[in-house]
């Protein structure tokens, strides 16, 4: 790292960067999610189901992230694993309201963390339990209950209830991958 | 009860195919694979189950739709349900189908979960003498004893007979009869059938959300085509018995294919234009228990346990044996993996699942299945919906990436029997053989018998002369019942022969015998040719032994015979003829 960076860093006009992968089903809110830390004037309107996936950018006070959204039907799953070994960070989004599909999310978080890319890196987990809003949304203990989440040992991990929409529980999020990613750009 | 509670609870080994995505086991949910059905009746992309619920069988017969896991909708049935489908009844957007719910004469329409119309089937002809019976009994005219007498006689003919006849002659009791007849012989006598099967059938458009006809099996051994729009009869088919299961395909403008098994345990084919059901049917030797189509072969679960696969020209391409009795059958299609196979739940509390013939996967369940839909449902594709015989709901969700074997290991001929021998050409001489021996088939016939007979006649000719002569080894008299072995041991030029004698006969002694030998006595010297032969005790082997010496060291050798005799005869009871081995030449050293 060159001087005029680390200078530029310390001055706080450059911020470091970092890359976070972020998945889950489709129809659980990942776009809308990145859409909400998006500038004002970059923001969309109507959100439609993303194909393949989509590379978006945003800063926090501290961290400069680039989101690699993918997009979360069946046959684009396979795409996930190819973004593993580039990223940083992981951000799971759950619907909270589709009950019946909760196990599919957890099949699919199950392989990601048998992935031997995901297994050898020390990579925090950022889990919205998404879509609080809707009657018929479990909470988020519960849905981590329902992912057992508590058997995850090895890696840091968070979740929290959110409504994309809004943007409730999105920033508290946000705030602990960006705690736990300085941690780990830091070490590198 | 929630996913996680029941998830815990369930007891069976984690499959590497399916997902448990939800169980609940007391849904308190009565119904069977016709009533469920699945569809995106919001057209929110989020996909509802339709169960038609039979409540007790007598009360309670519900329309329910689940969002997911919820409860959405309950809507009152008043009749028992025989089946349920949805379809597109118009265009208007957003694209919205409706559900038809098929219970006893009506067909009850509902759109946007809310009644919309109720279609009754036409009305048959009531038997004129029946209701010439009813309207004498309105005038009073008729007693209600001989009104029953006469109903009991029609029945007993076999005629065909309405609701209210066949309830009357339920009442045994004479003052429930007068109250029965007089409540109803004012009203008209009306004759309606029941719905036995239901089905869809896009009317001029293939494509997903096109308008469909409805497809209506009745008790009267009729299937209707209903207009979606006009809800008139588009089509009717006569068929030689009522139908129990339906599967259609095809567009009712443009070609369509009715297969219907009835309950006379035959399949029959209808198709555009044809009304002679008679000539194409597939006869099964036993009752169905579910009918299902994949492409151009037809499964069928019977009732004897066996799942058969027939074409649709009605040949049978095989039949696999299940371990117990079939309850219900279902297709899997799983369009994201172009994969198709056939669900069949068993009694055993198992669902079989068969890629053509061969068993590819088995779910374990706690109950037995009653009522399965693999279909779309909420924003999963492969999902299979199963009731049980204790109203359980069980939900499984095929995995993404999930493969099946599509040959089992075991059955099948090996593979050797499927390699092509060498077989060589047919040569000018075969061909020309064959020729000659279809031309000359007859005659070639007749000199073979011929030929046959004449060894037939000389082989008893040789017997008759072996048995005057006693020519054979065993004697044919039977006061002298005897068994003569000899054989001949040595290199030569001397031998030793060794006559074996036995009484054969079970008490009687044999006296007075004697041995002796016919030879070339040129070529052969015998130190005894007389040996006197003691009685023989019946059962015991009598050895006798001579040395014979070969005179000729030329290599020549010639047959030795050997008598036994009897004092006073001069035919000899048995004769046995050793050829004899060549000598070695003498060797002097």
């Amino acid at each position: 790292m060159g001087l005029f960076d680390g200078l530029a860093r310390w001055l706080g006009i450059k911020k470091k960067e970092a890359n976070v992968l972020v998945v889950g089903l489709d129809n659980s809110g990942k776009t809308t999610i990145i859409n909400h830390f998006k500038s004002e004037e970059y923001k969309n309107h109507d959100i439609v189901p993303t194909i393949g996936f989509q590379v978006e950018k945003f800063k926090t006070k501290s961290l400069s992230f680039t989101a690699f959204d993918m997009s979360g039907q069946g046959r684009y799953r396979d795409l996930w694993q190819a973004y593993y070994r580039e990223c940083h960070g992981v951000i799971f989004v759950i619907d909270s309201s589709d009950k019946l599909r909760i196990v599919v999310a957890k099949d699919e978080l199950d392989a990601l963390l048998k992935h031997p890319e995901v297994q050898r890196k020390r990579i925090p987990i950022l889990f919205f339990a998404n879509k609080m809003d809707l009657r018929d949304a479990v909470s988020s203990v519960k849905c981590s209950q329902l992912m057992e989440l508590e058997n995850i040992r090895d890696k840091a991990w968070h979740i929290c209830a959110s409504n994309a929409i809004t943007g409730d529980g999105l920033d508290e999020g946000i705030q602990w991958l960006t705690d736990q990613l300085k941690d780990v750009l830091v070490k590198k | 009860m929630s996913a996680a509670e029941t998830r815990s609870g369930s007891t069976e080994e984690k499959s590497d195919k399916w997902l448990d995505a939800y169980r609940d086991p007391v849904a308190s949910l009565y119904t069977f694979t016709q009533c469920i059905t699945l569809a995106d009746i919001q057209a929110d992309g989020d996909w509802k189950l339709i169960i038609a619920d039979l409540g007790t069988g007598m009360f309670n017969m519900k329309l329910k739709v689940y969002k997911g896991t919820n409860l959405m909708s309950e809507n009152t049935i008043i009749d028992l349900p025989t089946g349920v489908v949805t379809f597109y009844m118009d265009l208007n957007e957003p694209r919205t189908p409706a559900i038809a719910v098929a219970s006893g004469p009506y067909i009850y329409i509902y759109k946007n979960l809310r009644p919309y119309f109720k279609f009754t089937l036409p009305q048959i002809e009531v038997n004129a003498v029946e209701e010439d019976l009813w309207n004498q009994m309105k005038e009073s005219s008729l007693n209600v004893y001989v009104l029953r007498e006469m109903l009991e006689g029609m029945r007993a003919d076999g005629t065909p007979l309405t609701v209210r006849s066949l309830r009357f002659l339920q009442l045994q009791d004479g003052a429930d009869m007068v109250a029965f007849a007089e409540m109803y012989k004012n009203t008209p006598l009306k004759k309606q059938t029941v719905i036995t099967c239901l089905g869809t059938m896009k009317k001029s458009m293939a494509e997903e959300d096109a308008i469909s006809c409805l497809i209506i099996g009745t008790e009267s051994k009729c299937i209707y085509v209903l207009d979606p729009e006009a809800f008139t009869v588009l089509a009717t088919m006569p068929l030689p018995i009522v139908p129990v299961f339906l599967s259609v395909t095809g567009m009712f403008d443009v070609e369509y294919r009715i297969v219907a098994s009835c309950r006379n345990g035959c399949i029959y084919t209808l198709k555009r234009g044809t009304t002679d059901t008679e000539k194409s049917f597939i006869e099964l030797n036993s009752q169905p228990v579910g009918l299902e189509r994949i492409g151009k072969t037809i499964y069928v679960g019977c009732m004897d346990e066996t799942l058969q696969c027939f074409t649709s020209k009605g040949k049978k391409l095989w039949t696999v044996q299940v371990p117990a009795s079939i309850t219900t059958i279902e297709v899997l299609d799983y369009k994201t993996k172009g994969f198709k196979a056939v669900l069949v739940a068993l009694s055993n509390c198992e669902v079989h699942l068969y890629k053509e013939k061969y068993l590819v996967d088995i779910i374990k369940t706690d109950s037995v299945v009653t009522g399965m839909r693999f279909g779309r449902f909420g924003r999963e594709e492969g999902a299979l919906i199963m009731t049980t015989r204790g109203g359980g709901l069980i939900i499984k969700i095929l995995k993404r990436n999930v493969v099946f074997e599509e040959r089992d290991l075991t059955g099948g001929p090996p593979a050797a029997q499927n390699v092509k021998l060498n077989i060589p050409k047919k040569t000018k001489l075969f061909v020309d053989q064959t020729m000659r021996e279809r031309e000359n088939a007859v005659a070639m016939h007749r000199t073979f018998q011929r030929d046959l007979y004449l060894l037939r006649l000389r082989a008893a000719r040789e017997y008759a002369k072996a048995l005057d002569k006693s020519m054979n080894p065993i004697s044919s008299d039977p006061t002298e019942p005897l068994k003569l072995a000899a054989q001949v041991q040595g290199i030569g030029p001397v031998f030793k022969m060794t006559v074996n004698l036995q009484n054969t006969s079970l008490s009687q002694a044999s006296v007075n015998l004697l041995i002796t030998f016919d030879f070339d006595d040129k070529l052969y010297n015998f130190k005894k040719t007389y040996i006197p032969v003691p009685m023989l005790v019946p059962g015991l082997n009598y050895a006798f032994e001579t040395f014979i010496e070969c005179l000729s060291d030329k290599g020549v050798s010639d047959n030795v015979k050997v008598y036994v005799l009897k004092e006073g005869k001069n035919i000899p009871i048995i004769t046995g003829v050793i050829s004899m081995p060549v000598s070695e030449t003498l060797v002097v050293v």
